[in-house]
């Protein structure tokens, strides 16, 4: 099962195949018209409605694209493919998915093939942090003086994590981001990548022990 | 002996654990720059823009998008290709029954009528009677030439 999981992602198609999901459909809950509305507007040539959509789902997907990657200038020009693909294969949606899902399935396929391009050329580029990273609970913790990390700087337990996350296969990878930074549950990820929740469970797990491997050094 | 390095380990798994969970939480707190992110959304949007102008619809995105019912529901859309099958059979049956009544170019004889009295109308040209001293064909049996028989005025 585990030489299964480490084995490398297929070839991934630039055509994105619709699955249909229920789950989705009631998942962004967001103001204004409703995602069905603005896709059919934009489907027949509306760009302002396409921007809307846009504006609404660009930072979940710059998110994704990030920490798949772990280097914004390349998040930048994955997020800007990912909408214009989209736009451009917005005729074909049929709408048996969400929009959101079907988007993200875009964002997943176009940051696989778009590493895989470009192997050898992996760089870290890291966003800083926020400032309200100070008043979170875990910052306190690991920065306390009981901590056994606190004489190691953030900028560098952030390095260390972002490296161990590159070192995950892009399966395992896209399950940790969708899951454990961006909220999305096991069901919603089973559709994205199109597994069943238990190989989304299993590659979870994996990809945690992993990374909990590559941190170990921290620790003891 | 081997108790305690299992109590060790697992303690180490434990710390490893947690610090992961903390680091991933603390991730969500790098954040873009929100200038280089505006200016990501506007070049998707001129991106966009450009692509839009410049995409020509096929006829079955025209088709898809004007008629999706006939998508949605292909039993129609055969319907209609059936009733637009019978309609051009039955149209090229009467086309070949007015067909089938004689061949050639058929015109009104008054409208005939009206067209050979206007060439014959246009085609009478008057022609400037000839001189009688310019001798045309003459008579004579050595050559053919024209003789010119007038006086030349100094």
């Amino acid at each position: 099962m585990i030489k299964n999981l480490q084995s490398d992602p297929e070839e991934l198609p630039e055509e994105i195949e619709e699955r249909p999901d229920a789950l989705l459909e009631e998942v962004p809950e967001e103001e204004g018209p409703p995602d069905a509305e603005l896709v059919l507007k934009a489907q027949q040539g509306d760009v302002q409605a396409f921007d809307v959509l846009v504006d609404r789902y660009h930072g979940r997907i710059y998110g994704l694209t990030y920490n798949m990657c772990s280097n914004r200038e390349d998040a930048e020009d994955l997020t800007q493919e990912v909408f214009v693909k989209a736009f451009s294969a917005l005729p074909r949606f049929k709408g048996k998915s969400s929009f959101y899902t079907w988007l993200y399935r875009i964002a997943v396929n176009k940051t696989i093939n778009y590493r895989k391009k470009r192997n050898r050329k992996r760089t870290l580029s890291l966003d800083s942090f926020d400032q309200e990273i100070k008043s979170d609970e875990a910052y306190h913790d690991l920065t306390s003086k009981g901590s056994p990390l606190r004489n190691i700087s953030l900028s560098e337990l952030q390095i260390k994590l972002n490296e161990a996350l590159q070192s995950l296969s892009e399966k395992h990878r896209t399950v940790v981001v969708m899951h454990d930074m961006q909220g999305i549950p096991h069901e919603e990820i089973a559709k994205v990548v199109g597994a069943s929740v238990g190989t989304v469970r299993s590659r979870l797990f994996y990809a945690r022990r992993q990374m909990q491997s590559e941190l170990a050094e921290f620790v003891k | 002996m081997m108790g305690s390095k299992d109590n060790l380990d697992t303690t180490v798994e434990q710390q490893t654990e947690l610090l992961l969970k903390q680091l991933m939480h603390l991730k969500q707190y790098e954040k873009p720059e929100t200038a280089r992110m505006t200016r990501n959304k506007q070049n998707i949007m001129r991106m966009v823009r450009q692509a839009n102008g410049s995409k020509r619809k096929s006829l079955g995105d025209l088709l898809e998008i004007n008629m999706p019912w006939l998508f949605a529901e292909p039993k129609y859309g055969v319907a209609l290709l059936f009733v637009a099958f019978v309609g051009l059979q039955y149209a090229g049956i009467n086309a070949r029954h007015e067909s089938s009544t004689g061949t050639g170019i058929y015109a009104p004889s008054t409208s005939l009528v009206a067209v050979n009295s206007i060439s014959t109308a246009t085609n009478s040209i008057s022609y400037p009677k000839f001189p009688d001293n310019v001798a045309l064909f003459p008579q004579g049996n050595r050559s053919s030439d024209i003789k010119f028989v007038g006086r030349i005025e100094k």
